[in-house]
């Protein structure tokens, strides 16, 4: 959990908030005062997989980053190698463990037990989303050092 | 039409791709007559500038791109920069296809391929690029060019039958997974029309070929691009995952 929160200071992650919240609601088409930083798109805003979707589209356009649909869950498993973090499409309990590391600020109770793998992006907050950007900003920006 | 619905199709944004010769140009020529901003994907340099000098001369909003639809690369560049442009992106049309028919035994590797990764690749290339827009935006109609090959047998077509029956099943399953933002994926299955895709089995076997043909004679890309309008306009608001034969009533034995 630790390494999770130093990831990114709370300052980093309102800097994006505001733009994040926006591309929430619209993705939702719900009044932006109806998003808060710890809601769950899915579980909390009533959000389908589609709407996950859409939010990734519109934080690419508004960010100008790239997230890549593929890479959600991979950079979720972080070190760990796929056999080890998911078995018969079931979060193993080393997995379990490197999730809640990287999805630090979704409260402990939300990580149901088992876990499908599939059943991940239900558990993406607002907050979660503004990570998702920090990072894609900064592999961007790694991205643009190594040229 | 005074009496019709309005067709939605004036001031909307809409992308075909290979609308430089046949079918493709008959539906860039109509769509653009109804008003609608229609970018079109071309290969190939001299057909596509006659389609943009015709419709720059009748006053119609036609822009084209050079766009390798077999690469997804190029494909994202060239929507990303018409959703910049026009701000929305209302209609697709995937047309785009080639054929190299030839017997099964006789077909070699690059043959193949190519109508694959064309037909279908592309379709997947071009309409994965479109979508997040049409998914944000909460609207949208897809319609993919299928054939009448795609359902009924035809010596010398498995490469291109293939792809085709690919488009229809793509095309259904598409309609399922889209239809919670409102956007309708339909396909146009033509028969036999006069183009020079088809010029050559039509000088080899017009007799049998129109021995098939329910109305006994060849389509015109203009009858194709009839049914491409209908589903593209409002009028079509509540149609989704169809594919519709314009092939005067084909039978195959």
């Amino acid at each position: 959990m630790d390494m999770a929160e130093a990831e990114f200071t709370q300052e980093e992650v309102m800097v994006v908030y505001p733009t994040v919240a926006e591309a929430m609601a619209e993705a939702l088409g719900c009044d932006v005062g109806q998003v808060t930083l710890n809601a769950s798109l899915i579980e909390d805003l009533d959000g389908e997989s589609i709407d996950f979707l859409d939010m990734l589209f519109r934080l690419e356009r508004a960010f100008k980053v790239k997230i890549p649909r593929g890479k959600i869950i991979e950079e979720a498993r972080g070190e760990l190698a796929e056999s080890d973090f998911e078995q018969n499409g079931k979060v193993t309990e080393a997995g379990m463990q490197q999730l809640r590391a990287y999805l630090s600020e979704v409260p402990a109770e939300r990580f149901p037990s088992p876990m499908k793998v599939a059943d991940i992006p239900r558990l993406y907050t607002t907050e979660t989303f503004c990570r998702l950007v920090l990072r894609a900003k900064r592999s961007d920006l790694t991205a643009h050092a190594h040229r | 039409m005074s009496a019709a619905a309005d067709t939605g199709l004036s001031g909307s944004s809409i992308i075909v791709t290979g609308g430089s010769r046949g079918i493709g140009r008959a539906i860039v020529e109509l769509l653009a007559a109804e008003g609608a901003d229609v970018t079109f994907f071309y290969r190939d340099a001299e057909a596509a500038a006659a389609v943009t000098a015709s419709g720059q001369a009748a006053g119609h909003n036609i822009t084209a791109e050079q766009v390798n639809i077999r690469d997804a690369q190029s494909c994202n560049t060239a929507v990303e920069r018409i959703a910049e442009r026009r701000g929305h992106i209302d209609v697709l049309v995937n047309n785009a296809g080639v054929t190299r028919d030839n017997l099964l035994a006789m077909l070699d590797d690059a043959d193949i391929a190519t109508v694959l990764d064309t037909n279908i690749g592309g379709v997947f290339n071009v309409t994965r690029a479109v979508v997040p827009y049409m998914i944000s935006q909460r609207s949208g109609k897809i319609i993919n060019m299928s054939s009448v090959s795609g359902e009924k047998g035809g010596r010398g077509q498995t490469n291109y039958a293939a792809s085709k029956g690919a488009i229809n099943a793509f095309t259904r399953a598409l309609a399922v997974e889209l239809a919670p933002r409102k956007i309708t994926v339909n396909a146009v299955a033509p028969g036999m029309i006069e183009t020079e895709m088809s010029r050559e089995l039509r000088d080899r076997a017009v007799d049998e070929v129109l021995s098939r043909i329910l109305l006994r004679r060849i389509g015109r890309p203009q009858e194709v691009a009839r049914a491409v309008w209908f589903l593209a306009s409002s009028y079509a608001d509540y149609i989704t995952g169809h594919v519709l034969c314009v092939d005067g009533g084909f039978k195959m034995e």
